[in-house]
C-alpha cells in the first residue's frame, strides 16, 4: 500500500516531510507537489495538518519508535508537537519559547528519551522554517548544539537540500 | 647446648578410658608421658561455662537479626505495594465501582506507567480559573470510576477569588485523604495564573506537559488504549487538536467550519472515531459546550450531543457551566 503525500510547495511541511523520510524504509510514501498539504490514506481518511500526518507516519512504522517508547514518552512527544505548531510558528514570543526549549535541552541529547522522535523532527522543522531563528540561535547554546547536531544527519540534510531552497 | 629435662608432672602411665568404637593409634606422646592439661579435660568432657555463655549470646544475636529481617521485608512490601495488606479493608470502605464497562481493553497502571515505586503517582495540573479545563474534569470522574483516586484542589497565591464551584469541582474531600498509600492515583488540581494549562507528572523523566489537549490524551490512555489502527488513532488525535484549537480558540468562521465537519463525520458514524466512543468525542463535546455553539449546531451534531449526555459522563462539565 503506497501512501500518497501531497505537499504545498510554497510552504512545505518540513516536519511531516522529515517523518516521511524516516519511515520510507518501512512504508512506501510517494511525495507529490501540489497546492495544499494532504496525506491520502484511503478514500474515507485523509489528513491535512502536519502534526496529524507526522503522527500517522510514526504509527504505521512503530518499530522506528518515532512516537516514543512508552506512554510517558508519547505524552512528551504530544507536548512538543503542540509546542512546535503553536509556540514556535506564531511570530510573537519566540524568545520565551526558545528559553523554555533551551532549558529542556540542557540535560538532553534528544528532546524525548534517548533517540530521535517526532518531537525532534517537528521542533527542528519549526525552527528551520522560522525567519527569526538564525539571529536568535547564538543566545541559546543548548538549542544551537541540538539543532546543528540534527542538521548534520542524513534525513535532515537531505530534506533541507530538497525543500528549503525552493521556498526562497 | 643440651636442654635440661623436666620430670613428668603426673604419673607416667595414667589410664584413660578410650572409646571402643574407634581404632587405636600408637601414642605419639609416649615418651613425654600423657600430658593432659586442665583445658583439654574441659573440652573433652564438661563445656567451659564461658563458651556456653558465648554460644547463647550468638544464638540471641541471630534471633534478633532474623526478627529484623522479617520486619524490613514487611516494610518493603507495604512500600512497594501500597495497598498490599490493606486491600480487604480498604476496598469495601471506598466503595469503588471497578466494574465500569464504559471502556473496553482494561489498562493496568503498572503496564502503562511502569513499575510502581512506592510513592503515590500524583498527577499535578496547573490550570487557569479563567479557562476551567472541562475535558479534564470529565476524564477525572471517569478515572475515579476505575481507580482509587486521591483528588485535591488548591489555589496558588498568583490568583485570588476563585469561585466556589471551581474549588469543589473534583467532588468532596475524601474521608481517607490522610492515608495516601491507600490510593492508586493522585489528582491534584492547582488553580494558578498560567498562560497555558500544565501537567507535571514523574518530573525526573518527563518535561512538564503543556496544553489541555495533551493532558487529556495522557489521562485517556490511563482509561483505555488508543485504537490499534494507525488511521483511527490519528483521527482521534486530529479531532482533539481541532476541538481545542479551532472550536475553543478559533473565530466564529472557523467554528462553523468545524461544526460542518463534525456534522458530516457524525452522518457516517455514531461517534467521531467510528463505532466506539473515544477521546475525540469527549474533547469535541466539551469544546462545543464551552464555545456555546451547542444550540446552533446542525442535526447530526445535536443527535450526537444527546448521545453523549446519555452516557452520563459529562455531569462534572455541565455543573461548571451553570
Amino acid at each position: 500500500m503506497a501512501l500518497n503525500f501531497t505537499i504545498n510547495t510554497s510552504n512545505p511541511p518540513l516536519g511531516a516531510l522529515l517523518a516521511a523520510e524516516h519511515v520510507k524504509g518501512s512504508v512506501q510514501v510517494s511525495v507529490e507537489e501540489g497546492k495544499d498539504t494532504r496525506l491520502h490514506v484511503s478514500d474515507a481518511i485523509q489528513f491535512n495538518d502536519a502534526n496529524s500526518i507526522s503522527r500517522y507516519l510514526a504509527r504505521v512504522a512503530p518499530s522506528l519508535g518515532l512516537y516514543g517508547a512508552n506512554m510517558m514518552e508519547q505524552t512528551e512527544v504530544d507536548h512538543w508537537l503542540e509546542f512546535s505548531a503553536r509556540r514556535l510558528c506564531g511570530q510573537p514570543g519566540l524568545t520565551v519559547a526558545l528559553g523554555e526549549l533551551d532549558k529542556a535541552l540542557s540535560l538532553r541529547t534528544f528532546l524525548v528519551g534517548h533517540a530521535i522522535t517526532l518531537a525532534d523532527l517537528s521542533v527542528w522543522a519549526a525552527l528551520k522554517g522560522h525567519k527569526e531563528w538564525p539571529n536568535q540561535g547564538k543566545s541559546f547554546s543548548h538549542v544551537n548544539r541540538w539543532f546543528s547536531f540534527l542538521s548534520s544527519q542524513v534525513p535532515f540534510s537531505s530534506v533541507e537540500n530538497k525543500y528549503t531552497t525552493k521556498k526562497a | 647446648m643440651p636442654m635440661y629435662q623436666v620430670k613428668p608432672i603426673c604419673g607416667a602411665h595414667a589410664e584413660t578410658d578410650l572409646p571402643t568404637c574407634m581404632y587405636k593409634l600408637p601414642n605419639i606422646h609416649a615418651q613425654k608421658g600423657n600430658s593432659c592439661t586442665p583445658e583439654h579435660a574441659l573440652q573433652n568432657g564438661e563445656v567451659d561455662p564461658a563458651v556456653k555463655a558465648l554460644e547463647a549470646r550468638q544464638d540471641e544475636i541471630m534471633r534478633k537479626l532474623h526478627e529484623l529481617k522479617a520486619a524490613v521485608e514487611g516494610l518493603a512490601k507495604t512500600v512497594t505495594t501500597p495497598d498490599a495488606d490493606l486491600d480487604l479493608t480498604v476496598s469495601s470502605s471506598l466503595s469503588e465501582s471497578a466494574s465500569s464497562t464504559t471502556f473496553k481493553g482494561v489498562t493496568d497502571l503498572d503496564n502503562v506507567l511502569g513499575k510502581d515505586l512506592g510513592a503515590l503517582r500524583d498527577i499535578v495540573i496547573n490550570a487557569n480559573p479563567a479557562q476551567p479545563p472541562l475535558s479534564l474534569l470529565v476524564l477525572h470522574s471517569l478515572l475515579c470510576q476505575r481507580y482509587r483516586v486521591l483528588s485535591t484542589v488548591h489555589v496558588h497565591s498568583s490568583v485570588s477569588g476563585v469561585p466556589p464551584q471551581l474549588l469543589s469541582c473534583l467532588g468532596p474531600r475524601h474521608a481517607d485523604s490522610y492515608a495516601r498509600h491507600m490510593f492508586q492515583l493522585g489528582f491534584t488540581l492547582i488553580w494558578k495564573d498560567v498562560p497555558k494549562l500544565q501537567m507535571k507528572f514523574s518530573v525526573q523523566n518527563m518535561c512538564p506537559i503543556e496544553g489541555e489537549a495533551n493532558v487529556a490524551r495522557f489521562l485517556f490512555k490511563l482509561l483505555a488504549p488508543y485504537p490499534s489502527d494507525p488511521a483511527l488513532a490519528t483521527m482521534v488525535d486530529s479531532w482533539v487538536d481541532t476541538a481545542f484549537f479551532q472550536l475553543a480558540e478559533g473565530s466564529t468562521k472557523e467554528r462553523s467550519t468545524v461544526l460542518r465537519a463534525l456534522n458530516s463525520a457524525l452522518g457516517r458514524n455514531p461517534w467521531l472515531a467510528g463505532q466506539e466512543f473515544s477521546l475525540a468525542d469527549i474533547a469535541c463535546y466539551c469544546c462545543v459546550l464551552q464555545s456555546g455553539s451547542a444550540s446552533a449546531a446542525p442535526a447530526n451534531v445535536q443527535r450526537w450531543i444527546k448521545s453523549c449526555e446519555n452516557l452520563g459522563h459529562f455531569s462534572p462539565a455541565k455543573l461548571l457551566l451553570q
